[in-house]
């Protein structure tokens, strides 16, 4: 079985859908309603076309069971010209996690802003000059 | 070594350095489109609307479904592969960085993303071959035009898109023609006039202009990338070695929306 194969096999499973995508619009997810989650990073996946990021949420307090999420955001190229590197965010860092979510529900959606605890933010732009 | 044959030497070296100064000469004399140009996605995005491709009547209603399916989140996957965007896409969409060389003879174009998005431009004077295989950057030949390089491209696959967006484009399905006339509109900031002839699926020929910057100032690299990457991680072979395998991460690994 191909890795693509297996990769849509998982993904029709766990619910996401559709196929590996490669790079894409952004339309599946609602870029009018960013939101903000706080958790910690399980994966970092620093690839072309497009990076994500594996965030495992745990909320003693709410009482609400660990999910996992996972957040897409742009390319190691337009990542890097902005400042990160793919050492900016490692497994174990803890971070407030703003995103705009997948319009299906699922738990994951577009990062747009990573706070880290030192207060630190984390952006990025297509175009210099904006960030 | 004889007299004669030391003579022959010292010849040889200066009709060599006069050769080489002679075509740095010449190309530093043209306009400098060397270095690291990033795409104006901003105007990408104000021509989705502003400046329609005159698409044919049969065409125009698969055009109007995708706009539709994008509108309500469901984006038809113009780039749902990992072969490069071909062109016209790549002038048109890209969201990624490219680096222009000059080199005697020939101008080279190398994208970011996926390792082999490349444009070779011939600049020698050859013409376009009679037969061409089709590829999905096509065949380009240029020449400088006062200080505009026009660059003529033929025999692109009609699998190629006409994309206006990641998510609205329709393959050229064959016969297309770029004209392209790129000039410095200030010293960084190069645009790119490009006139698209695709009958199959055009009515008239479209004309657009593509806006990129360059940032000499912030030293800008390109970085390698390989679409396929994503599907991949760094694992080991059963002896130990370095290796890369289909990511055990499933969903997370990946990216997946909803088609």
């Amino acid at each position: 079985m191909s890795p693509k194969i297996v990769v849509v096999a998982v993904s029709l499973v766990l619910g996401f859908g559709g196929i590996a995508a490669a790079h894409h619009s952004n339309a599946a997810y609602d870029l009018d309603h960013p939101q903000t989650m706080e958790g910690t990073v399980k994966t970092v996946n620093w690839t072309n076309p497009h990076i994500t990021f594996v965030i495992e949420k745990k909320d003693v307090k709410s009482g609400e069971p660990p999910s996992t999420w996972v957040f897409e955001v742009s390319s190691p190229g337009v990542l890097t010209r902005s400042g990160w590197t793919k050492r900016s965010l490692q497994p174990g860092d803890h971070a407030v996690f703003r995103y705009a979510p997948l319009r299906d529900g699922s738990p994951g959606g577009f990062l747009q802003k990573v706070t880290l605890p030192s207060g630190q933010e984390l952006t990025y732009t297509l175009m210099p000059g904006e960030q | 070594m004889n007299t004669v044959a030391k003579k022959l030497v010292i010849v040889c070296c200066a009709a060599a350095l006069v050769e080489m100064f002679a075509v740095s000469r010449a190309l530093a004399e043209l306009p400098d489109f060397g270095g690291v140009w990033i795409p104006d996605v901003k105007d990408q995005k104000r021509q989705e609307t502003a400046n329609v491709p005159p698409w044919k009547p049969d065409i125009l209603p698969q055009i109007q479904h995708m706009v539709a399916e994008e509108k309500a989140g469901r984006p038809f996957l113009v780039l749902s592969h990992c072969l490069p965007h071909g062109m016209p896409s790549w002038m048109l969409i890209t969201h990624n960085a490219f680096e222009l060389l000059t080199t005697p003879g020939r101008i080279t174009m190398l994208g970011e993303v996926d390792g082999n998005r490349m444009r070779r431009i011939y600049m020698d004077g050859r013409p376009h071959p009679e037969d061409p295989d089709l590829t999905l950057h096509g065949h380009s030949i240029g020449h400088w035009d006062g200080e505009t390089l026009v660059i003529d491209t033929i025999a692109i696959a009609p699998q190629a898109y006409i994309a206006i967006s990641e998510a609205v484009g329709i393959p050229n399905n064959g016969d297309m023609h770029i004209l392209e006339r790129l000039h410095l509109a200030k010293p960084d900031v190069l645009y790119d006039d490009l006139e698209i002839t695709a009958p199959k699926v055009l009515d008239a020929a479209w004309k657009t202009t593509r806006i990129f910057r360059r940032y000499p100032e912030r030293h800008y690299e390109i970085t390698e990338g390989e679409c396929a990457q994503e599907d991949l991680t760094p694992g080991k072979d059963q002896f130990g070695n370095d290796i890369f395998v289909p990511n055990p991460q499933g969903p997370h690994g990946t990216v997946h929306t909803v088609k």
